[in-house]
């Protein structure tokens, strides 16, 4: 099969094509287990296996992909047909940042396989959690696991040869319960990183039971508490929304194909200009953020893009100062250009394609915040004057340049003189992104650092759900409005 | 085609009976095109071929489901995904309710809302339908981008319990485009959505592109006060609302686990405007329908809400097992969703624009990345995008910058609907995640609501 692929490449050169390249999946199987209130809601396993096909031809991108390999020759001039539709409109043609060609592969660690594991056990598992979850006061309960496994194999015509051995393990569980007046708050956890490898071995019963327990005591705390007030005050952000934080507001405002305005269609721009890089003071000193897509056990690692570039370890921001960007191959030309100014010295090994089918675009790999020197989560609350101290994600909404935004948590902690004084229900808070991380205050130590993992960021046409990690400490950010 | 599919789901049933496996099989094929613009260029041309086959067995009160993509030359691998799905179902957990496995009593076919020419349109055509709507619009700073995405698609169904099929095609478009200033960063756009080729209609998105741009090029940018607005929303911004309420309000399974701002003892109460009447109606060709759904039941229109009166829940087949109510033929991949229109003769931009008013109105075209703030309540949050207006009770026109309304739906369809306009167009909220889905829901073109506050005024675009 590589023989005929690579053949199937060397026909479309000699037919002046620009670059060509292949995804081939030979499979990639999923397994989705969800138990709800009881009942095992879904049992699900797929398996999908394809190629894609990704042409450049007078700078212009043509893409096509198929199941039905019994015609590769079809799949290619199907590919190198829409290019040259595509030829017909280009204003600035595509040109790739240069990049060694490579012969590789790239295992995700893992030890203990989770399709080797039975269905037997995975369903034991759930309907344990699902018991220790059936506790007072909750209303609705959700435990899940879904396992992914793919094996990709990358060709260019450049004489790369990668090939990846992807595996995925996502696990949640859920509690939700209605308060006096019949309003709904809900509690999650989210499994973290574990370790450093990423199989079944990360299904730790001991970690779900403590976090059963936690989950509906927070609950039951919740369905008491108050309103959450409507004031300017800190918010002192844990993992569970930290992520989010970082995700919108630093993640997807600075993939360079929405700065240069590839997504005006759908998902939108950014603040960010070209100008920007260098000089834009995006945070306080105390912020530095990178895309770090070499961090073991991560979603957001995977050895090699789907442009064939390593990964890498990048900063993105430098004690406040805008430096980098979220990149492939194609984007960083263009800025380059744009700017009149080398920007950026080459792709930073961040175009990725969520399935054979899909066409790479820019995406964040690990987007993580340098831990602090503000101590623990108990020194940050002990040196704030009037704060809220808040957790999980609830509800995301953020403007189309990603410069303002309003997230919903799921459970806020009023700290008063230093001291955690109520639990309030309905968290808000909302801000503009630039003057939000300049009033970064405080920034965690090592200890409150977790990975968080993402397994439904959406971006694209056709849209793209793809998974990636988030390294945060716990932050403070000072007057900040709260409760709308 | 049709037949090898049919033949194909036939044959993979003997295989099934002669295994003595309970399953149902679900076949889905797209054939999808995207050509992407931005930057005025075509950033993507792209098609994909796709065929799913979802095998879902069952045994009592047990289910597992197998699913793969595939082709219908790969009969083996199918089988093989039968077994699979058969093996799997023996370690699922019963249920504590008995899931339905359909039983159709006759074969179903529909192909009305599939037409030929939009599901092969060529590369070319595409193109020249894009240069039309865009036609001397784009300068050295504004710049195009969008979708023309189109395709066919198609679902067939069979399971053991009888040999009868269900059949369904469709072809539909999505089309946005998008104008947009380079530096300035503001945007305008116009949409369409078309199930044949002969609704598409270059020079109406011209025009209301023309006149967005026009007031954005000549019109000062304003950063508006925060306060309470008249608001009308443009068929975008209804629709999306639209779509939360299909998920937030009138779902039973949803709201019997607590995720809904509707409650059973609202039934037959007046809890919207009585100018809003809001039903799932399969008979409009351009939501894409299903005719019937997939347990087999015919979709007869159903009525949500009535001048306001909530009508009831739906209920898709597996809800209506778990809770013990009856299905109400909601079992689909999407629904048909249509707002009644009212009595107001404005149906154009334009029109709104020249209209004499006492009072300031916003017009808010879009709702960009809305989401539920508290479902409970029906509290959701989104901001303003693409092309919004501030018309000046004096009859000039202001550009506003972006802002954030932050709303219970109860209260935006609620007693504040001041009106609504008396043409209606169908909006396509299609999202092209996963399997092709199209989906469009049938608005009136503009909704005035009177007195909403925005809880944030950007300072840029
Ligand atoms: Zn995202």
């Amino acid at each position: 099969m590589r023989d005929n692929l690579k053949q199937q490449i060397e026909r479309l050169k000699a037919q002046n094509a620009t670059y060509v390249d292949v995804r081939w999946y030979p499979y990639e199987e999923t397994n989705y287990l969800l138990m709800w209130n009881g009942n095992l809601k879904s049992t699900v396993a797929a398996k999908e296996s394809g190629i894609g096909v990704r042409v450049l031809y007078q700078g212009a991108w043509g893409f096509s992909a198929s199941s039905d390999l019994s015609n590769l020759s079809a799949v290619f001039d199907k590919a190198f047909e829409n290019a040259k539709a595509a030829a017909e409109r280009v204003t600035f043609p595509v040109r790739l940042a240069e990049k060694d060609s490579i012969v590789a592969r790239f295992d995700s660690p893992v030890l203990s396989n989770p399709f080797d594991i039975s269905l037997e056990e995975k369903v034991s598992f759930l309907r344990d959690l699902d018991a220790k979850l059936n506790q007072t006061n909750v209303f609705q309960r959700q435990s899940d696991l879904n396992f992914v496994r793919k094996q990709i194999i990358f060709l260019d015509s450049e004489g790369s040869e990668i090939e990846k051995n992807i595996q995925e393990v996502f696990s949640s569980i859920a509690v939700t319960g209605l308060d006096e007046e019949g309003n709904m708050h809900d509690r999650k956890f989210i499994l973290p990183r574990q370790g450093s490898s990423r199989g079944w071995e990360s299904i730790d019963r001991d970690l779900f039971n403590e976090n059963a327990d936690r989950i509906v005591k927070e609950l039951n705390q919740m369905l008491k508490a108050d309103q959450c007030p409507k004031d300017d005050r800190s918010v002192i952000l844990l993992p569970g929304i930290m992520y989010l934080q970082t995700h919108e507001t630093i993640g997807h405002a600075l993939e360079l194909d929405r700065i240069l305005g590839y997504e005006l269609a759908y998902a939108g721009g950014s603040f960010v200009t070209l100008d920007d890089f260098g000089t834009l003071r995006y945070g306080s000193e105390k912020l530095t953020a990178r895309a770090d897509a070499t961090l073991i056990n991560s979603p957001g690692s995977f050895g090699f893009d789907d442009d064939g570039v390593e990964a890498q370890n990048n900063l993105l921001i430098d004690k406040g100062i805008l430096v980098g960007a979220i990149t492939g191959r194609q984007m960083v030309e263009e800025a380059n250009a744009k700017a009149k100014r080398e920007i950026f010295s080459g792709s930073s090994g961040a175009n990725r394609a969520t399935a054979f089918y899909r066409v790479p675009i820019e995406r964040m790999t690990n987007i993580n915040i340098d831990p602090g020197s503000d101590g623990t989560l108990e020194d940050i609350i002990k040196n704030t004057e009037k704060g809220i101290v808040l957790d999980g994600d609830r509800s995301w909404s953020i403007g189309s340049n990603r410069e303002q935004f309003h997230f919903g948590t799921e459970m806020g902690w009023l700290v008063e003189d230093g001291e955690i004084t109520d639990v309030v229900k309905n968290p808000t808070y909302r801000g503009s992104t630039v003057k939000f991380w300049n009033s970064l205050t405080a920034v965690g130590d090592e200890s409150t650092w977790r990975v968080h993992f993402v397994d439904n960021c959406g971006k694209g046409q056709p849209n793209q759900i793809m998974q990636l990690g988030h390294g945060i400490p716990v932050c403070r950010f000072d007057n900040v409005r709260i409760g709308e | 085609m049709k037949e090898k599919i049919l033949q194909t789901l036939q044959d993979l049933r003997q295989y099934a009976l002669s295994k003595n496996y309970e399953v149902t099989l679900s076949y889905h094929e797209e054939d999808s095109y995207l050509m992407r613009f931005a930057n005025s260029a075509i950033s993507l041309n792209t098609n994909e071929h796709l065929i799913r086959l979802e095998i879902t067995a069952y045994q009592d009160k047990k289910r597992a489901s197998y699913e793969l993509i595939t082709d219908l030359n790969k009969l083996d691998e199918m089988k093989a995904g039968i077994d699979t799905a058969a093996d799997m179902v023996q370690y699922a957990q019963p249920l504590n309710y008995q899931p339905t496995i359909p039983i159709y009593e006759a074969s179903y076919e529909d192909d009305s809302a599939f037409d030929i020419n939009l599901a092969e349109m060529s590369s070319e055509d595409k193109l020249e339908f894009i240069n039309q709507a865009v036609d001397g619009l784009e300068t050295d700073k504004i710049k195009l981008s969008g979708i023309f995405s189109s395709g066919a698609n198609t679902f067939a169904l069979i399971n053991t319990r009888s040999p009868h099929t269900l059949y369904f095609k469709s072809s539909d478009a999505q089309i946005t485009l998008v104008l947009a200033h380079e530096t300035l960063k503001w945007e305008v756009t116009a949409e369409q959505s078309a199930w044949n080729k002969s609704n598409l209609e270059a020079e109406n998105l011209h025009n209301e592109l023309a006149y967005l741009i026009d007031r954005y090029e000549n019109d000062q940018p304003q950063q508006l006060p925060l306060g309470t607005y008249d608001v009308v929303f443009g068929p975008a911004a209804t629709a999306e609302m639209i779509s939360f309420m299909n998920w937030i309000a009138f779902d039973g399974g949803l709201m019997k686990r607590g995720f809904s701002f509707m409650k059973e003892e609202q039934i037959g109460e007046k809890t919207l405007s009585t100018q809003f009447t809001l039903s799932d109606d399969a008979a409009h060709l351009d939501t894409f329908p299903f005719k019937r759904d997939l347990m087999g039941l015919e979709r007869d229109k159903t009525q949500l809400f009535k001048e306001g009166v909530f009508k009831g829940f739906i209920w898709s087949q597996d809800d209506a097992d778990e809770f013990n109510q009856i299905a109400t033929g909601h079992t689909v991949p999407h629904k048909s969703l249509v707002v009644e229109p009212g009595n107001m003769e404005i149906n154009i931009i334009q029109e709104l624009a020249s209209k004499p008013r006492d009072k300031d109105i916003l017009y808010v075209p879009f709702l960009h990345y809305m989401n539920i703030v508290n479902p409970s309540k029906g509290i959701v949050t989104g901001s303003s995008r693409f092309g919004a207006l501030l018309l000046k009770k004096d009859g000039s026109i202001i550009v506003p910058y972006n802002v954030r309304l932050t709303h219970s739906l109860l209260d935006i369809f609620g007693d504040k609907i001041a009106w609504l306009s008396n043409e209606r167009v169908a909006y396509n909220v299609s999202n092209s995640y996963g399997a092709r889905n199209p989906t469009a829901i049938i608005v009136p073109k503009f909704m005035k609501v009177n007195d909403l506050e925005i809880s944030h005024s950007n300072d840029s675009y």
